[in-house]
C-alpha cells in the first residue's frame, strides 16, 4: 500500500470538479438575464426580512456541536482498535472496555444534565 | 502511465453512471410515489415519461441564473458544487462487479483500492456536510440559516452512531481471519458463517437510520421541512445550482443503498457472479443494481409512509436511542469477535 | 315572542342597575358606561360565557335612526353548558363619538372581532391593548363598512347595477371610470413617496427559565407566509424564535380581504347565496345552509321549506362535513410532513362526494344549492342510490381505514400529543369554535345546542375529546366523520317525498325588515350570519361570523413556548381556509 493507491482518486476529483464547475458556469452562458430589483430580494414567504441573517446563531445548535466533538473523535479511536482485534485478543477488550467506560461515565452526565434536551 | 490514464476512463465511467442514475432514480421516485399515491406520475415526455429527467436537466440549464444581491457571492455559488463533488468522490471505494480478467490484464470494477475503505466513507460523508451549510448560510437568509443550522447539527449527531455501527462491522471483519479489514472490497471477500449474516441484519435498521439521516431524507429532511423552512437551506438556489443540491442528496441516496448492499447484502456476489470468468461482472453488476435499487425503493416507501419527525426528537433520538443501541452493539459484537469467533 | 324574551332576559336585565336601556326581541340595548360591568355579571353569573358574534352595524339613513345612535355594536353571547338561546347585545353609538369599552378583559375572543370592527366601521374600541387595522392596509383611507364609504368604480348603492340590467349594456367599471376619480386617499398621501409603516413586531414572551442565569440569545423574527407551502394560503405569521422555540407570534391576515359583506350589502338577498359558496370554499353547501336560515327566520311562512327541502338540506350539509374533514385530516398530515400519501387517499372520498354534489347542484365546488324556502334541484332516484352505495358500503370502512393507519402511528402521536394545548376554560374564553372547541373537551355543537333545521330528528353523539391538543382535535374530526355518516344513514332512509321548495321560484325575495342571527354548525365550527333588513330587496347589513377567523384568536396561545413546527401543526389542526378567514 503506497500512496499510489489514492492516485486515482485525486483523479477522481479532479474530474468531478470541473463537471460541477461547468454545470454552475453554463446557464450563465445559456440562459435569460433579465435580473430586476425584485428578484434580488431575500426570499421570505413574499416579504421584506425583517433583519438579514448576519448574526449570532441560537446557542443550542453549539451544544450539538460540542457534544459532538466529545464523542465523535473516540470513535475514530475505535477504528483501528477494531482493525486488529484479533491480534489484541482480550487485552484489548478490556482496554476498550476501559475506554469505553469513561466515555460513558462522560456521557451519562451530559444526559443527567439535559445536554440532549432541547429548550 | 496506464494506470492514469485507466483511472482517467474509470472516474468518467463512474461518474457518467451516477448521473445517468441520478436522473432515473428522480424518475424512479416520481412513478414509485405516484404509484403510493394512486397516480400516474410522468407519462407525457417520451415513452411512459422516460424522456422527463432529460426534461428537467434541460430546463434546468436554460434557467435564468440568479444570484440574489444580499449573499455571500462567492461562497454562494461554490457550495453546491461543495455539495456535489464528495458524493460523486465517495463511491471511488465501492466494488460493483467482480473482477474481470482478459489473458494476463485483470480489470477491477471500483476506481480505488485504499486499504482505509470504510474511513474514507466516513470522511468524505462529513465533508458533503460543508456544501449544504456553506449554502445555508450565505445565502444570508433566514429560513436558510435556520436550514443549514439544522443541518449542521443533524449530520453531525447521526455521524456518531453512523462511526460506532461502522467500527463493529469493521470488528466482525476479523472474524476468521488474521485481521480486520477497513477496505470493502476484502469485505466482500471474507467468508461470512450464517450466524454472522443474522448478527449483521440485526445492526441493518438501525444503520438504515443514520443513512436515512445523513443523506436529509425523509422523515429525517429536516434542513428542508418544506413545512416550516419552505426549502431549507436551498432556499435562495434556483436553476442549475438548485439541481446540484438536489443531485447530491440523490446521489448519496445512491452511495447510501450501495454501501448498505455491500456491507450487509453482499455487494454484486449472489448465484453466477463468478470472478474470473467472463460473465461474472455482468451479472455481478446485475446483482449489485438489483441489490442498490431495492434498497432505493425503501428509501422512497419509506418518504411516501411516513409523517416528519419534529427537529428536537430526532436529535434526542439520535442521542437517546440510536447510540446508546449502537454502543451496545458495538460491546456485543466485540465480545462475539473475541469469544466465539 | 316578543314579550317572552323580554321577559326572559328581565332577571339579567335588573342585575346591573341601569345598564339595560330597552329590551325587546331582537336584543337588549346597554348603555356602553355599563357595558363591561353587565358582560361581566352575564359571564359569571348569568352562565353566558361564549361571545360568539361581535360585529357593528352603520345605521346611516335607516328609518328611525339618528346620528346620535348611527352605530350600533352588536354581540351575541350563548352558554356552552346549558345550549339554547342566548342574548344579544346591543351597544348605540353616536357618529361623532364612535366609541365602545373593549370586551377583550371579559370575553379575550372579542379581540380579532374587535380589531376587524375597528378597521371596517372605524370604532374605536377603548382597552383593546392592540386595536389596529387587520384586513386593511395602515394606509387605507376610510373604514369601508361604513354606508358612506364608497368603493373605486362605485356604480350604484344596490345590485342589479342599471348598467348591466335590464339593458345589458355592459362595460367594464375600469374602463367608465379610468383610475375613476372616486378613489380616494389619505390626506397629504403623495404614492411616490409612501413608506409602508413596518409591521408590528410580535410580543416577546419570557420564557419561564429565563432569569439572571439564562444566557441571552439573540430571537430570529422572520415572516411565515403569505407565501408559504403550509399556511393553506396567503395567511402570514410573524413569529419570534429563540433557536426552534417560538416566544411570539403575530396572525397577520387579509391578503385575500375583498370585503364580502360589503359586496354582500350590493348584492340582492338571493344572489348573497352563491357568494356565500366563496366563503369556505370548501364547504359550500355548510354556508348556503347557515345563510338562508338567517334569512328565513325574518321571511316568515314563506321561508319555512317543505319535508323533503329540510332532509336534502342536511343531506348536503353532512355530506359536506365528511369532504371538509377528509381534507383537514389529510392536509394536517401534510403539515406533518407526510408526502401527500394521507391526503390524497382522503381526496379519494371527497371527490366521490363532489361528485353527488355536482350531479345534484350542477358544481362540484361552488353548489349554490339552497333556496330561501327549499333547495334548488331535486335528486333522482339514480342520485339517490349511488348516494346509498357510498355512504352505506364505502364510506365507513374507508373511515377505519384510516383510522387503523393514521391514528395509533407513532410519529403521528409524537408530533401531535400534547402539542397545540387549549384547555377548555381558554378555549370558551377565546371563542373557539367547531373541532377546536371540542377538541377541548367542550361538548358544544349547535346541532345539539340549538337545533336548527331537522336535526332534532336524528339520533347521533356530540365527539368531544379532553385531550386538549392537535391529536384530540384530529380524533374528534374523525368522530364526526362517523356521526355524519350515522345521521347519513337516517336521513337517506326517511327521505320524503313531495315538493322541494316552499312557493313559486323568483329573484325577488320579501323579508320584513327586522334582524336575524342564523347559526349552523360548519365543518369547521360555527358559523353565522348576521343579517338586518330594512325592508328592500337588498340587505342592510349581512355580517359572516367565520369560524376559521374567529378560531384564529387561539393560534398564539397554542403556539408560543413550542417549536416551530408545531406552530404549524396547530395552524393545520385549526383548519382554516383564507376565503373565510379574509373574507
Amino acid at each position: 500500500m503506497t500512496s499510489a493507491d489514492y492516485l486515482p482518486i485525486l483523479i477522481l476529483i479532479l474530474i468531478a470538479a470541473p463537471f460541477a464547475g461547468i454545470a454552475i458556469l453554463l446557464p450563465s452562458v445559456l440562459g435569460p438575464k433579465n435580473p430586476n430589483r425584485m428578484k434580488q430580494e431575500a426570499i421570505e414567504s413574499g416579504m421584506i426580512p425583517f433583519a438579514d441573517a448576519r448574526r449570532r446563531f441560537p446557542v443550542q445548535y453549539y451544544m450539538v456541536a460540542v457534544l459532538f466533538i466529545i464523542f465523535d473523535i473516540e470513535v475514530i479511536f475505535l477504528f483501528p482498535w477494531a482493525v486488529s482485534l484479533n491480534q489484541l485478543k482480550i487485552f484489548g477488550l478490556i482496554e476498550m472496555g476501559v475506554f469505553l467506560g469513561i466515555l460513558l461515565i462522560g456521557y451519562l452526565y451530559v444526559w443527567k444534565k439535559g445536554a440532549f434536551e432541547w429548550e | 502511465m496506464s494506470i492514469v490514464l485507466l483511472s482517467i476512463l474509470k472516474s468518467l465511467a463512474l461518474i457518467i453512471l451516477l448521473l445517468t442514475g441520478f436522473a432515473y432514480l428522480t424518475y424512479y421516485e416520481r412513478k414509485l410515489l405516484a404509484r403510493f399515491h394512486v397516480r400516474r406520475g410522468p407519462n407525457r415526455a417520451g415513452p411512459f415519461g422516460l424522456l422527463q429527467p432529460i426534461a428537467d436537466a434541460v430546463k434546468a440549464i436554460f434557467k435564468e441564473e440568479i444570484v440574489p444581491g444580499h449573499v455571500d457571492k462567492l461562497i454562494y455559488i461554490v457550495a453546491p458544487a461543495l455539495s456535489l463533488i464528495p458524493a460523486l468522490v465517495i463511491f471511488a471505494v465501492i466494488p460493483i462487479a467482480p473482477d474481470l480478467r482478459l489473458g494476463g490484464f485483470t480489470l477491477q470494477f471500483h476506481v480505488a483500492d485504499i486499504n482505509v475503505g470504510l474511513l474514507y466513507l466516513a470522511a468524505i460523508a462529513s465533508v458533503a456536510t460543508y456544501g449544504i451549510i456553506l449554502g445555508g448560510w450565505s445565502s444570508n437568509n433566514n429560513y436558510a440559516l435556520l436550514g443549514s443550522l439544522r443541518t449542521a447539527a443533524q449530520m453531525i449527531s447521526y455521524e456518531l452512531p453512523f462511526g460506532l455501527l461502522l467500527a463493529a462491522i469493521i470488528l466482525t471483519t476479523n472474524i476468521g481471519r488474521e485481521a480486520g479489514t477497513l477496505s470493502l472490497i476484502e469485505i466482500l471477500n471474507q467468508p461470512r458463517p450464517w450466524w454472522l449474516w443474522l448478527w449483521l441484519w440485526l445492526a441493518f435498521p438501525m444503520f438504515f437510520i443514520t443513512m436515512l439521516a445523513e443523506s436529509n431524507r425523509s422523515p429525517f429532511d429536516l434542513p428542508e421541512t418544506e413545512n416550516e423552512l419552505i426549502a431549507g437551506f436551498q432556499v435562495e438556489y434556483g436553476g442549475i445550482k438548485f439541481a446540484l443540491f438536489f443531485m447530491a442528496e440523490y446521489i448519496s441516496m445512491i452511495t447510501g443503498s450501495a454501501i448498505m448492499a455491500t456491507l450487509f447484502f453482499g455487494g454484486w456476489r449472489g448465484p453466477f457472479a463468478d470472478p474470473g470468468t467472463w460473465y461474472g461482472p455482468i451479472v455481478g453488476f446485475g446483482w449489485f443494481f438489483l441489490k442498490v435499487v431495492a434498497l432505493l425503493f425503501v428509501y422512497i416507501w419509506v418518504r411516501a409512509s411516513v409523517p416528519r419527525i419534529r427537529y428536537d426528537q430526532l436529535l434526542q433520538f439520535c442521542w437517546k436511542v440510536l447510540t446508546p443501541l449502537s454502543i451496545g452493539y458495538l460491546v456485543l459484537t466485540a465480545l462475539i469477535v473475541v469469544f466465539v469467533g | 315572542m316578543t314579550d317572552a324574551v323580554a321577559e326572559q332576559s328581565l332577571p339579567f336585565a335588573n342585575a346591573v342597575p341601569g345598564a339595560v336601556l330597552a329590551a325587546d326581541a331582537a336584543g337588549m340595548v346597554v348603555d356602553r358606561k355599563k357595558l363591561i360591568e353587565f358582560a361581566l355579571h352575564l359571564r359569571n353569573h348569568a352562565g353566558f360565557d361564549y361571545l360568539s358574534s361581535l360585529t357593528a352595524v352603520d345605521y346611516l339613513g335607516f328609518e328611525g335612526r339618528t346620528a346620535a345612535d348611527r352605530f350600533e355594536v352588536v354581540y351575541h353571547l350563548f352558554d356552552t353548558k346549558k345550549g339554547g338561546d342566548g342574548v344579544v347585545l346591543k351597544v348605540r353609538l353616536p357618529e361623532n363619538d364612535p366609541q365602545a369599552p373593549s370586551l377583550v378583559r371579559v370575553y379575550p375572543g372579542a379581540d380579532l372581532q374587535e380589531r376587524e370592527a375597528y378597521d371596517l366601521f372605524g370604532i374605536t374600541f377603548t382597552g383593546h391593548p392592540r386595536l389596529r387595522r387587520i384586513f386593511l392596509w395602515d394606509g387605507f383611507h376610510g373604514h369601508p363598512m361604513r354606508k358612506d364609504w364608497k368603493e373605486a368604480y362605485y356604480e350604484e348603492e344596490h345590485k342589479p347595477f342599471g348598467s348591466r340590467w335590464p339593458v345589458g349594456n355592459h362595460k367594464w367599471a375600469e374602463d367608465r371610470v379610468p383610475w375613476g376619480d372616486n378613489v380616494s386617499f389619505p390626506k397629504g398621501w403623495d404614492p411616490a413617496t409612501f413608506q409602508p409603516a413596518p409591521p408590528p413586531l410580535p410580543t416577546i414572551h419570557e420564557p419561564p427559565w429565563a432569569d439572571e442565569n439564562h444566557i441571552a440569545t439573540e430571537r430570529i423574527i422572520i415572516n411565515m407566509g403569505p407565501q408559504h407551502p403550509s399556511t393553506h394560503g396567503v395567511f402570514r405569521m410573524i413569529v419570534a424564535l429563540d433557536g426552534e422555540t417560538v416566544v411570539g407570534l403575530e396572525p397577520e391576515c387579509g391578503y385575500l380581504h375583498r370585503n364580502h359583506e360589503k359586496i354582500g350589502e350590493r348584492n340582492t338577498w338571493l344572489g348573497n347565496i352563491p357568494f356565500t359558496d366563496r366563503l369556505d370554499y370548501l364547504s359550500s353547501m355548510s354556508n348556503n345552509l347557515g345563510y338562508v336560515l338567517a334569512v328565513e327566520q325574518l321571511m316568515g311562512d314563506k321561508g319555512k321549506p317543505p319535508e323533503r327541502a329540510e332532509y336534502l338540506r342536511v343531506i348536503m350539509a353532512e355530506m359536506t362535513r365528511i369532504a371538509n374533514h377528509t381534507w383537514a385530516i389529510g392536509f394536517l398530515l401534510n403539515d406533518l410532513g407526510a408526502f401527500f400519501t394521507p391526503a390524497l387517499y382522503n381526496i379519494e372520498e371527497r371527490e366521490l362526494l363532489l361528485d353527488l354534489f355536482e350531479a345534484a347542484a350542477g358544481s362540484r365546488m361552488m353548489c349554490n344549492y339552497m333556496r330561501f324556502g327549499g333547495v334548488v334541484r331535486d335528486v333522482d332516484e339514480d342520485w339517490l342510490t349511488r348516494a346509498r352505495d357510498i355512504i352505506f358500503n364505502r364510506l365507513e370502512r374507508k373511515i377505519d381505514e384510516f383510522d387503523t393507519y393514521l391514528t395509533g402511528n407513532e410519529i403521528l402521536m409524537a408530533r401531535c400529543v400534547g402539542v397545540g394545548y387549549l384547555s377548555a376554560a381558554d378555549a370558551i374564553a377565546l371563542s373557539a369554535c367547531g373541532p377546536q372547541l371540542r377538541g377541548s373537551g367542550v361538548a358544544y355543537d349547535l346541532r345539539r345546542a340549538r337545533p336548527y333545521s331537522i336535526y332534532d330528528r336524528f339520533k347521533f353523539d356530540v365527539i368531544s375529546d379532553d385531550g386538549c391538543d392537535v391529536y384530540a382535535r384530529y380524533k374528534v374530526r374523525l368522530g364526526e366523520i362517523r356521526e355524519s355518516i350515522k345521521i347519513l344513514k337516517q336521513a337517506l332512509d326517511d327521505l320524503p317525498g313531495g315538493p322541494i321548495f316552499n312557493g313559486k321560484p323568483g329573484y325577488v325575495t320579501r323579508v320584513e325588515k327586522g334582524e336575524a342571527y342564523g347559526a349552523v354548525e360548519g365543518p369547521k365550527g360555527e358559523l353565522g350570519f348576521y343579517v338586518v333588513s330594512d325592508g328592500s330587496d337588498n340587505p342592510w347589513r349581512y355580517h359572516v361570523r367565520a369560524p376559521s377567523y374567529i378560531n384564529l384568536n387561539t393560534l398564539g396561545p397554542m403556539s408560543i413556548g413550542y417549536k416551530i413546527a408545531d406552530a404549524i401543526v396547530a395552524l393545520g389542526g385549526i383548519d382554516i381556509v383564507l376565503g373565510e378567514t379574509d373574507r
